[in-house]
């Protein structure tokens, strides 16, 4: 006990000595613990709104969509099925709200809500048996369009007849993404009604779900229902494609932030190292001292691991409540599951063992110091460094020789302020190279695959009407006919997007950073997801159901994709069946040069009548702007970190050489060169640490992007380097900041009267 | 019965390794310093002096022989036991205070005696008692950086004797003093030996060494004289005192 109180006193009094040292050791570990966290949050998929739903909804993990409605019985006994959804009879409808027409999937729901998949009644009420006219619309589609409770829901049947409908309730589904992501939108209404709007058979479509008992085995019921159904399968989904859709970008958010998260964390490893160390060489006199009062080596050991391990501990505390308190936020609304026990126990775990591995090593050394108070901790004295004997070579001022031989007396202190300074420097080079690839996609965003700014979709006009007022706008420089129909990959157990966009022989500008651009009927180009999910590779023939039609693809290239997880496979228009591609869905339109898409959309929506429908390109730059948030905060956090480092230096440096100042002005120095050798000293290690952390961020900035790019399906090709001109005042940015932190104490010191008496 | 002596040593022998080579520093000193006795040990810079009063206080483990503190045998003790032992019973002033500089004077003198196991009510009374009877009340929230050297040392001093420690060991107290701030400091260090305490100080100083009951005075690690020294009075001229301090 009367140890723990002295051992008190002496803690609180060293910590009221280091104090802007300990509070941005504090602040560093916090940011790097909520990066931490943050990062495992939107990892751990807890921000995907489908876990929940799903496991809410008790979802089934396959939908097919059949022409009617199959086997139930069948279906249930295929491999690992465990219950069936439906079938349920689904018509196409147009809802029309305000001259706007929108998709609609109408699908049959009986009063009583199912077992599987039902979905989940946010707002009103489910069916009742005597709901002759009323819907339940699913939320994200009735959000999108401004639908409540009790508004009229309008209908069109293929038919052309119109059923005036209204809705009773808004519930939440996991059988489907969320509109408009995924179309058309979602609503159930009672079979008797859903019979009188589309009577015929034919025009209908027959939906069943299957739940598996393991989701994550999906291929065993998918074969064997394409082998049950065959011809008969219009379209299938998983799981999987539901969740992707509904994911909010935050697998490259969550990425981002572990990779900064971790070396970060080795960063404030060595931050915390150094200060520890440094503090027990500053203070040996002290440590002697204390054993010299009757502490013993353990104890000295347990007061430099409470005093600096505590540091990083309570900033570890602070980072979880930060964590939470950013996903609560930054997440708001959303139905976000909290991080598991098991992650947020290891990065606690993890970084507290950081902390105190880091914190132990240099406080094992201090408790060994001998506690003779007298003897000095002198630095290792003898020859110049060899960097020293250059210095001296090239005739550099004196003081620049002293700095450079003082730089390096001590091996292990300098390495780590080189190092320690490496780190954040390489990951604030690798975050200004994220930075650099937003605004190269924001400027040239024909690079990722977004020549056309608009799309133009002909609406009620005729297409070929549709195409001739674009193509009359000033300022639109190409007009690409284009359609979306659904590819089934050749084992037909997930169907992607097929983009037909501009012609064979003109074909749309898509970025192509491998191989070559389609240029005949039957030739086609695919994002890195899709060539990924195919096994395929540039120049293989793929066989393919391309909107029905049986099709061989040779893949000549490969583009950037930044849709669909990059599992789109780009083709001419004229490599589509007829029926697909007469007349063309919509139109891409490419602008001239400085051109702004919205005046362009305003003009074309005034020529033609409100009756086009044209929607802007939505950039990824943009979808990701919550990154440059991102980035800039991990910097700030960084460079928290360098500054704790470089105030360890330049403290160690001064302590190491007090006693060489006297001798130096004594040998004739002026202050100020006496300050420009402290300056030197401490400002070395900090350059080299800058230049090697900036060379190694930018050597290796464009390939992590690529990679990041490769596997998110997107495709490399898209990582920059930040340009030189950036690195340049980066770098130099932090070397004056180092060198500023080094001046003010060494100018204090060449000013003070230097006793000459040893410590 | 009589009263086991504070400190005996037998035959203690230090030998620094330096580079491979021996280097002895203490060769075979035989010590006995009675409870109460204010022992001074003098000789010139390197007669191992330092080496035989750290090895006293444990801060320098011995090569060989033996050490007995108050009847018990210490120099078999490891790192640890020692530093227990020196909470309780060894006091130390160094040459140049040794102050921990980040705390107060108060904090300085406290924590002894909150390491010992006082209550901090405790530690804050022997502290306002001793630091009042040095003449340093006003400096309890100084730093230690804040006062002469000469008040560093009574503080250092206050440190020492915060446990009442059986034996204060002084490792050149008035090194690096004034004469006037040595006056004082010796004077205290008469009025604490005065109220019973023992203290064995190094110094090379003859001056100093006078102030003591006896004078050891060792030579290149061994013993060459021992002997009390008669009652304090004006020493006359020509003694060896001068000639040491004519040539410091």
């Amino acid at each position: 006990m009367g140890t723990v109180r002295a051992s008190a006193r002496w803690i609180r009094a060293d910590l009221r000595a280091r104090r802007g040292q300990a509070i941005l050791t504090v602040l560093a570990v916090t940011g790097i613990v909520t990066a931490l966290i943050t990062s495992a949050t939107l990892l751990e998929d807890g921000t995907n709104p489908w876990r929940r739903l799903f496991i809410q909804t008790k979802g089934a993990h396959v939908w097919i969509h059949t022409e009617d409605a199959p086997d139930v019985a069948a279906l249930s006994r295929l491999p690992g099925v465990e219950q069936v959804a439906g079938p349920y009879r689904t018509a196409p409808v147009t809802l029309v709200l305000d001259g706007k027409k929108s998709p609609v999937a109408l699908r049959e729901a009986t009063a009583e809500p199912p077992r599987v998949a039902a979905p989940l009644v946010r707002e009103g009420r489910w069916l009742r048996p005597a709901d002759g006219g009323g819907v339940v619309a699913e939320r994200s589609f009735a959000q999108a369009l401004g639908l409540r409770v009790g508004d009229p829901f309008p209908v069109t049947a293929l038919s052309g007849a119109s059923h005036p409908l209204v809705v009773v309730g808004l519930a939440d589904s996991s059988d489907q993404g969320f509109y408009p992501e995924w179309t058309p939108g979602l609503a159930w209404t009672l079979p008797e009604t859903l019979n009188e709007i589309e009577p015929a058979q034919g025009r209908s479509e027959s939906v069943t779900g299957l739940r598996l008992a393991d989701g994550e085995d999906t291929l065993p019921a998918v074969h064997g229902a394409v082998t049950l159904l065959d011809e008969r399968i219009q379209r299938m989904s998983t799981w999987r494609e539901v969740s992707a859709s509904m994911e909010l970008d935050n697998r490259l958010l969550g990425l981002l932030l572990a990779l900064f998260g971790t070396a970060g964390l080795v960063a404030a490893a060595l931050a915390l190292a150094n200060a520890t160390g440094g503090r027990v060489l500053t203070q040996t006199r002290d440590i002697a001292t204390l054993k010299s009062l009757g502490y013993t080596r353990g104890q000295v050991f347990a007061v430099l691991v409470t005093e600096h391990g505590a540091l990083g501990l309570l900033g570890i505390a602070l980072g979880l409540a930060c964590g939470r308190l950013v996903a609560t936020f930054t997440l708001d609304g959303l139905p976000i599951l909290p991080l598991s026990p098991v992650p947020l126990l290891a990065i606690t775990g993890g970084t507290a063992a950081v902390v105190l591995v880091a914190v132990a090593l240099p406080a094992w050394r201090g408790g060994r110091t001998p506690p003779i108070p007298a003897a000095p901790a002198a630095p290792p004295r003898g020859r110049l460094s060899r960097l020293a004997r250059l210095a001296l070579l090239v005739r550099l001022p004196p003081a620049l020789v002293l700095g450079t031989r003082d730089a390096f007396t001590r091996r292990t202190p300098a390495v780590l302020s080189v190092v320690g300074l490496a780190v954040p420097m390489m990951m604030i080079t690798i975050g200004l190279g994220c930075w650099a690839t937003l605004d190269d996609f924001l400027r040239h965003p024909e690079r990722v695959g977004q020549a056309a700014a608009l799309t133009v979709h002909p609406g009620r006009l005729p297409a070929e009407v549709a195409a001739r007022l674009a193509g009359a706008d000033p300022d639109v420089a190409a007009v690409y006919p284009g359609a979306e129909v659904s590819a089934l990959e050749p084992e037909q157990t997930r169907s992607v997007l097929a983009r037909a966009l501009g012609t064979s022989a003109e074909p749309y500008p898509f970025s192509v950073v491998e191989g070559r651009m389609f240029a005949a009927r039957g030739e086609a180009v695919a994002g890195q997801g899709l060539l990924d999910l195919l096994g395929a590779e540039i120049g293989d023939r793929v066989r393919m159901t391309v909107g029905g039609t049986p099709l061989i693809v040779h893949i000549v290239g490969r583009v950037v994709e930044p849709e669909h997880d990059g599992e789109v496979l780009s083709l001419g228009i004229d490599s589509l069946a007829a029926k697909d591609a007469v007349p063309p869905q919509f139109y891409g339109l490419v602008l001239r040069q400085g051109a702004d898409p919205a005046t362009v959309r305003a003009r074309l929506l005034a020529a033609s009548g409100e009756a086009l429908e044209v929607r802007a390109a939505v950039n990824p730059a943009e979808r990701l702007a919550v990154i440059r948030v991102v980035i800039v905060a991990l910097t700030v956090v960084l460079a928290l970190l360098a500054l704790a480092n470089l105030l360890t230096a330049s403290a160690l440096g001064l302590r190491d050489h007090a006693l060489d100042l006297a001798v130096l002005k004594a040998m004739g120095l002026t202050p100020r060169q006496v300050a420009a050798t402290l300056v030197t000293g401490t400002g070395l290690p900090a350059v080299l640490g800058v230049v090697a952390g900036t060379a190694a961020g930018a050597s290796v900035v464009a390939g992590l992007i690529d990679l990041q790019g490769h596997t998110s399906g997107v495709g490399a090709g898209i990582g920059r380097t930040p340009s030189a001109p950036t690195l340049a005042i980066a770098a130099g940015t932090v070397i004056g900041a180092a060198l500023l932190v080094a001046l003010i104490p060494a100018r204090r010191a060449a000013r003070a009267q230097v006793p000459v008496t040893a410590r | 019965m009589r009263a086991d002596p504070v400190v005996t040593t037998v035959n203690l022998v230090k030998i620094y390794q330096n580079g491979g080579v021996p280097v002895p520093a203490v060769r075979g000193v035989d010590l006995r310093v009675e409870r109460g006795e204010f022992v001074a040990i003098m000789g010139p810079s390197g007669s191992g002096k330092s080496t035989l009063i750290h090895m006293l206080g444990g801060l320098d483990p011995r090569t060989s022989g033996e050490i007995w503190l108050d009847g018990k045998r210490a120099d078999t003790l490891g790192e640890s036991a020692w530093a227990l032992l020196r909470r309780k019973k060894i006091g130390f002033v160094f040459q140049f205070f040794n102050l921990v500089a980040n705390m107060t004077v108060a904090d300085n003198v406290e924590l002894p005696a909150l390491l010992a196991g006082a209550s901090p009510r405790e530690a804050r009374e022997r502290r306002e008692r001793l630091l009042d009877a040095l003449g340093l009340t006003g400096c309890a929230d100084a730093a230690p950086a804040q006062l002469a050297g000469g008040e560093q040392q009574r503080v250092a001093l206050a440190r020492a004797l915060a446990n009442r420690p059986s034996l204060l060991l002084a490792d050149e107290p008035t090194g690096n003093l004034d004469s006037r701030n040595t006056r004082d400091v010796l004077k205290l260090l008469g009025e604490v030996h005065r109220d019973g305490q023992t203290i064995i100080m190094v110094t090379h100083d003859a001056r100093v060494a006078s102030l003591a009951d006896r004078v050891v005075s060792l030579l290149d690690g061994q013993i060459v004289d021992d002997g009390a020294v008669a009652a304090p009075r004006r020493r006359p001229r020509g003694t060896a005192g001068d000639v040491v301090e004519l040539r410091g």
